[in-house]
């Protein structure tokens, strides 16, 4: 397909896409597809991703449209330049199809944290996407673009994916630059990649992936590769089970889905060993002091003079024009996260709070160096404790929100690479397993990831 | 270890520099009482003075050479202002040096 016959269809898939009332799109025009098209033609057709439409998750910045992060406080903001992931996959001939929908700030686990509004999950529209990019996320289980950047702090791909039955990517820390993405937990946030298959996501990965001198946080590595190193089975792997990660509780649909895969793997040839990662249970509580730290630290710019936003008709000075700024410009959730970050960073807590987390951080990653020591390969868990809830189900209830995230943000705190497969379906709802790899060690991860895409179907019911 | 009411809410939100309406309060405080109260559980954790601290990335921040090349902007910087002509930015002249 030539790509005006690309940007034509996307965006008829797109305006199919809003008028079903997904809500999965925040900015996107048929003239700004037409554009891109242009663009390409401008390039070689045999670049890696030459003539592929992906969303972008509207916290990653890109010069041609606004740049919200679903905030209000952020509502018609254009950044002046574009993020470097975004730019590496255009210059490798991906065309940027849309902004997609988050929660604000990307705050949230279900996308109804959204100030424009909740996205619907694509096989059940009382249902929610994950979040938070759950737009990202919706657009691809729906069949509009084949692969869409969000944003990793705490497991806001991996769940997603998880949810809407599509593969899920998050690198290590620092193996894809973060310039131009918002800034939320300084030392969690990863961006991340969805793709219809392993394939998608580890080509758009592979060419976001290396160092770039514009983030000093980004990695002094070699990009990663395009194409997952090739196997046929699974022989000589060893795959670790974490006990945690099987409570007696564990939805019966997610259970069957895991069952399955684990007997998958053992007949690909690995070796399936049980290990223990006995901080797990702590994960969530120090997510919910680290990150909400960082982010009350990140969001102070957001002041009614730099960006967007401005209120102040009850504001006597220019204090009250911050205080009314921001309290009318974030949503609930935003302001609930800013609030616990500052007071546990406050004077007389912080060492009780923000000290004490940073130890359990600490050891919540000394668990995973020592099960990958101890010999494991990759470990297997499932990516979520239950299939997609209903919308409306946790919004009165941040902390039931919070554990949604169970199984994911112990792994962002550790810093390290994980995926999320889609492995079966549960009453109609996908299942996802997530791999976890040792820092770097993505390929391996993402060819294991490809053997069994192949052999599980997807989209089969488990039980 | 702590207890939160509206009092420690308003100090918080002070600092925070977030205008919170009094009739959101008492949602937002038991709210609040429930994550500290869930983030507390760390307490339960015994000191880990011997485990080296997590360091997120690279352990020391790459420096890059002392050296000034352009920043690559999406826009030309002639574009972000009303005027700019060879490489400088138009102002309005001020009245008063014209007089002078």
């Amino acid at each position: 397909m030539i790509p005006r016959d690309v940007a034509r269809e996307t965006g008829r898939r797109l305006a199919e896409a809003d008028a079903k009332g997904l809500n999965a799109t925040l900015h996107w025009s048929q003239a700004l597809l037409d554009r891109e098209a242009e663009r390409l033609e401008t390039l070689q057709a045999n670049l890696p991703l030459y003539g592929l439409p992906v969303a972008v998750k509207d916290n990653i910045v890109t010069a041609e449209q606004p740049t919200t992060c679903a905030s209000r406080i952020l509502e018609g903001y254009v950044s002046p330049y574009t993020a470097t992931a975004v730019a590496r996959l255009r210059d490798a001939g991906a065309m940027v199809a849309c902004k997609a929908n988050l929660d604000e700030f990307a705050m949230g686990s279900s996308t109804e944290n959204s100030a424009f509004g909740r996205v619907q999950h694509p096989l059940d529209p009382a249902r929610v996407p994950g979040g938070s990019s759950g737009g990202s996320a919706a657009l691809v289980a729906a069949g509009v673009v084949p692969a869409a950047l969000g944003s990793e702090t705490g497991g806001s791909v991996r769940q997603p994916a998880a949810f809407c039955g599509i593969v899920g990517v998050k690198p290590t820390y620092g193996r894809v630059s973060r310039y131009g993405l918002v800034a939320f937990g300084s030392s969690l946030d990863c961006i991340s990649v969805f793709g219809r298959t392993v394939a998608d996501a580890a080509k758009v990965l592979g060419v976001m992936s290396g160092h770039d001198p514009l983030d000093a946080t980004s990695a002094r590595r070699p990009a990663l590769p395009l194409t997952p190193t090739h196997r046929s089975d699974l022989a000589g792997l060893r795959i670790g089970l974490p006990r945690e990660y099987f409570p007696a509780d564990l939805d019966a649909g997610i259970r069957a889905g895991l069952d399955r895969t684990i007997a998958v793997v053992k007949a690909l040839g690995a070796e399936v060993v049980e290990v223990s990662l006995p901080h797990t249970k702590y994960a969530v509580p120090t997510y919910y002091i680290i990150a909400p730290a960082e982010a009350a630290s990140n969001l102070a710019r957001y002041d009614g003079v730099r960006y967007g936003l401005r209120r102040m008709s009850h504001a006597d000075d220019v204090q009250g024009m911050y205080r009314q700024t921001r309290g009318e410009g974030f949503g609930p959730e935003v302001r609930r996260r800013i609030l616990v970050g500052t007071y546990v960073l406050s004077a007389g807590y912080y060492d009780a709070y923000y000290g004490k987390a940073q130890q359990v951080r600490a050891l919540l990653a000394r668990d995973f160096d020592r099960a990958f020591a101890g010999g494991v390969d990759l470990l297997l868990t499932p990516t979520t404790p239950t299939p997609a809830f209903k919308a409306g189900d946790k919004v009165s209830d941040p902390v039931a929100m919070y554990y949604s995230d169970i199984f994911v943000c112990g792994i962002s705190l550790a810093g390290l690479p994980a995926l999320s497969l889609p492995v079966g379906r549960s009453e109609g709802l996908p299942v996802g397993a997530q791999l976890i790899a040792p820092a770097f060690e993505e390929d391996r991860m993402l060819s294991v990831a490809q053997v069994l895409e192949r052999t599980l179907d997807g989209a089969a019911e488990v039980r | 270890m702590s207890s939160i009411g509206p009092t420690e809410v308003r100090h918080v939100a002070a600092l925070s520099a977030l205008e919170v309406p009094e009739a959101d309060l008492p949602q937002l405080v038991a709210q609040l009482q429930r994550i500290v109260a869930m983030v507390e559980q760390l307490n339960e954790v015994p000191s880990a003075g011997d485990v080296p601290p997590f360091v997120a990335g690279p352990a020391a921040a790459a420096l890059r050479d002392d050296r000034i090349a352009p920043e690559p902007l999406a826009h030309p910087l002639g574009q972000t202002a009303p005027g700019f002509a060879e490489g400088f930015f138009a102002v309005p002249r001020h009245t008063a040096m014209e007089e002078s």
